[in-house]
C-alpha cells in the first residue's frame, strides 16, 4: 500500500498530501490547473523533495522529509510516470523506447507494443509518430516498468476526446490485468470517474474529499467540491447557498409546492439534450442549469425539483443534502 | 508565398550577395591552389625533416583535444544545466581566452606557468616546463581552443530536452547512464562540430604559440619561419599540409553531424 502523508512548500500556497492508495487501486486526484496536482505526483515519483512528512510503499521508505539524503532515487522507488508530453527518446526506435528500462527483455517489449496496437511501428523512430501513437509508446514503456504504482499526469488530455477515452480504457485494463495501482491527477470529473475506483478532490494543494466517484457528485461536502464535480448553479437565500447540479435538477408542476420556481432565460441544444439556463425567482436567488429533454420558450416560469441539492452555510461550508 | 517582380529582383540581389561572400570566403583557398605547383610541393615536403612539425602539431592537437574533452565536458554540460553557482563569472572565464589576442594569452601564460612562477616550478620538478617544450605547445593549443569547445559542446547540451533525463531517471537509470544513453547521443551531433572547429583552431594556434612554444616547431610556426627566411613560394606548401590535415576533420564531423540532425 502506498502511504503518502506530506507537505510541499510552493509559492504560493503549501501542499498537503494525505493519501492511501491499496494494492492494485486506481486513485483520481480531481483539481483546477495550478491545485498542486503535478507537485504531488512528482514528489510521488522522486522528482520533489519533501518539506514535511514522508512517503511509504509497503515496508519502503521512498521519501522522507527529516532524512532527504536518505531518499529513493526515482528509478527505484516501483512507482512509473506517464505525462502528457510522452517524452519519448528520439534517437530510439519504438521498440527500444519501450524496452528503456533495465532487465527489460527486446521479446517481453515487442510484446508489450504488439499488445497495444504499436506492432507495424517497431522499427519506427518518434519523429515519424502521431500524437497518439506517441502516447501509446510512452504507455508501453511506462508499463514495462513493473512499477507498484503508475503516476499519470493527465497523459491524454492533448488528443482529441474519443482517442483520449481510448487510451484511457487500454490503460485502465492493462492496470486492472497486472493488478498494477495507479494515481491518475485530472481536471475532468468525467475521466476520473471512469478511471478510477476512488477520487480525491484537490484545491489548492488540499484534499477537500475523497469519495466514491459517484457519491462524490451526489454529495460535495463543500461550494468549491461542488463547483469541480459539475455542478453550475449556487443560490443565495440568506446565510444559505443551494448547489444545483443539471442533471439533478428537474422540472415538474407548476402545482408542486416548496419547489424551485425559475424563469427561462436561454435554451442550448446539448447532445440529445437542451440545456435550459434559467433565473430562480422566489425564496432562492440566482442562475442554474437544468438538462431537459424537453425545450421551454424563452420567458417562461416553470417550477423545478433538485432532490438532495447540497446547502451550505455561507462562509461555514458543509454538506446540508 | 509572396510572388512578383519586387520579390523576385530582392532574391535575386540577395542571391547575388551570398554568392560574393561565399567567393570571398574560399578567395584564399582558391589563391593557394592558383599559386601552388604540384612540383614545388613534392621539393618542399621531400627536405630533410619536413613532416616533424606535422607530427610535432598533430601530436600537440590531439592531446590539447584530449585535455580539452576531458575537462571542458562536463564543465559544459554543468553550465548547459545551469548547475554553477554564479554561472555569469563562470561564462565570463570561457568567453576570455576568446576575447583576448592570442599573442597576448601567451604572454600572461609566462606570468602564470612560465619558468620563474610558483606554478612553473611546480611543473618544473614533474618535468614538465612550459617554456619552449612540447608541453608549453600544448598549454597553448589548449588556452586558444578550449572556448570554442565549452562554448559548442554547453549549446549542444542546452539543446537536448531535461525532461528527457528526467524519463530516463523515471524508467531506473542514474544520472551517469541517463547522460550516457540519452544526453549524449542527442547531443552527439552539436558536440562533433564543436571538436571539429576546436581541432582546427588548436592546429592552427599560432598567437599564443609564438609567445611560448616557439620550439619544437609546429606547422604554425614552419609556415611562419619558412615565410620569415625563404619567402612565399616555400611557405605555401607547407600551408597547403594544414588545410589537408586539419580540415578533413571539420567537413567530415559537420557532414555527419548535420546528417545525424536529420535523423532525430
Amino acid at each position: 500500500m502506498l502511504v503518502a502523508d506530506f507537505e510541499l512548500a510552493r509559492r504560493e500556497f503549501l501542499v498537503r498530501i494525505d493519501l492511501q492508495v491499496l494494492p492494485g487501486e486506481r486513485v483520481a486526484l480531481l483539481g483546477r490547473s495550478g491545485a498542486g496536482k503535478t507537485s504531488t505526483l512528482e514528489a510521488l515519483a522522486g522528482l520533489l523533495s519533501l518539506s514535511r512528512g514522508e512517503i511509504h510503499l509497503g515496508e519502503r521508505r521512498l521519501s522522507s522529509a527529516t532524512y532527504p539524503a536518505a531518499d529513493l532515487p526515482p528509478g527505484r522507488r516501483g512507482v512509473g510516470l506517464l505525462r502528457q508530453n510522452p517524452g519519448l527518446f528520439p534517437h530510439l526506435t519504438v521498440l527500444e523506447n519501450i524496452g528503456y528500462a533495465k532487465g527489460v527483455a527486446p521479446e517481453v517489449a515487442r510484446t508489450t507494443g504488439e499488445r497495444l496496437g504499436l506492432g507495424a511501428l517497431l522499427g519506427v523512430r518518434p519523429r515519424g509518430l502521431s500524437g497518439g501513437e506517441a502516447q501509446r509508446v510512452a504507455l508501453a514503456r511506462a508499463l514495462q516498468t513493473k512499477a507498484d504504482v503508475l503516476c499519470l499526469d493527465e497523459p491524454f488530455n492533448s488528443l482529441d476526446r474519443p482517442l483520449g477515452l481510448e487510451l484511457l480504457e487500454l490503460l485502465r485494463r492493462e492496470l486492472e490485468s497486472s493488478g498494477t495501482a495507479a494515481v491518475l491527477v485530472t481536471h475532468r470529473l468525467e475521466d476520473a470517474q471512469a478511471f478510477a475506483h476512488r477520487v480525491a478532490v484537490l484545491h489548492r494543494g488540499t484534499i477537500l474529499q475523497v469519495g466514491d466517484p459517484r457519491e462524490l457528485v451526489l454529495r460535495p461536502a463543500s461550494r468549491e467540491v461542488s463547483e469541480l464535480v459539475g455542478y453550475q448553479g449556487w443560490l443565495v437565500s440568506g446565510s444559505q447557498t443551494m448547489a444545483v447540479h443539471p442533471d439533478l435538477v428537474h422540472p415538474v408542476e407548476m402545482e408542486a409546492a416548496g419547489e424551485l420556481l425559475a424563469r427561462v432565460v436561454g435554451a442550448i441544444p446539448q447532445g440529445a439534450r437542451i440545456e435550459l439556463e434559467l433565473e430562480a425567482e422566489g425564496r432562492w436567488r440566482g442562475r442554474f442549469r437544468c438538462r431537459s429533454e424537453r425545450s421551454a420558450p424563452l420567458g417562461a416560469l416553470m417550477r423545478f425539483a433538485a432532490p438532495g441539492a447540497p446547502v451550505y452555510e455561507t462562509g461555514v461550508d458543509r454538506d446540508g443534502g | 508565398m509572396l510572388r512578383g517582380p519586387g520579390v523576385r529582383a530582392g532574391t535575386g540581389a540577395a542571391l547575388i550577395g551570398a554568392l560574393v561572400v561565399w567567393a570571398a570566403l574560399l578567395g584564399p583557398l582558391i589563391a593557394l591552389f592558383a599559386h601552388l605547383s604540384p612540383a614545388a610541393v613534392v621539393s618542399s615536403l621531400r627536405q630533410p625533416g619536413a613532416f616533424q612539425p606535422l607530427l610535432t602539431s598533430v601530436e600537440a592537437s590531439l592531446l590539447a583535444l584530449a585535455v580539452i574533452l576531458l575537462l571542458g565536458t562536463p564543465l559544459a554540460y554543468l553550465m548547459a544545466r545551469g548547475r554553477l553557482p554564479l554561472p555569469r563569472l563562470w561564462e565570463l572565464g570561457v568567453i576570455l581566452p576568446l576575447l583576448t589576442p592570442p599573442l597576448v594569452i601567451g604572454l600572461l601564460l609566462i606570468f602564470m606557468v612560465g619558468p620563474a612562477t610558483p606554478l612553473g616550478g611546480a611543473l618544473g620538478h614533474l618535468d614538465l616546463t612550459a617554456s619552449d617544450t612540447f608541453f608549453a605547445l600544448v598549454v597553448a593549443e589548449v588556452y586558444e581552443a578550449v572556448p570554442y569547445y565549452v562554448l559548442g559542446a554547453a549549446a549542444a547540451f542546452a539543446a537536448v530536452d531535461p525532461e528527457l533525463e528526467r524519463s530516463a531517471a523515471i524508467l531506473g537509470d542514474g544520472h551517469w547512464r541517463a547522460w550516457r544513453r540519452v544526453t549524449l547521443p542527442l547531443a552527439a551531433p552539436g558536440l562533433a562540430t564543436a571538436l571539429a572547429v576546436t581541432w582546427a583552431r588548436a592546429m592552427g594556434a599560432f598567437g599564443a604559440v609564438l609567445i611560448i612554444a616557439y620550439h619544437p616547431f609546429g606547422l604554425p610556426m614552419q609556415i611562419w619561419v619558412t615565410l620569415q627566411e625563404t619567402g612565399l613560394s616555400s611557405a605555401l606548401p607547407f600551408a597547403l599540409v594544414l588545410l589537408v590535415v586539419a580540415l578533413p576533420l571539420p567537413v567530415g564531423a559537420y557532414i555527419w553531424s548535420a546528417r545525424a540532425r536529420r535523423r532525430l
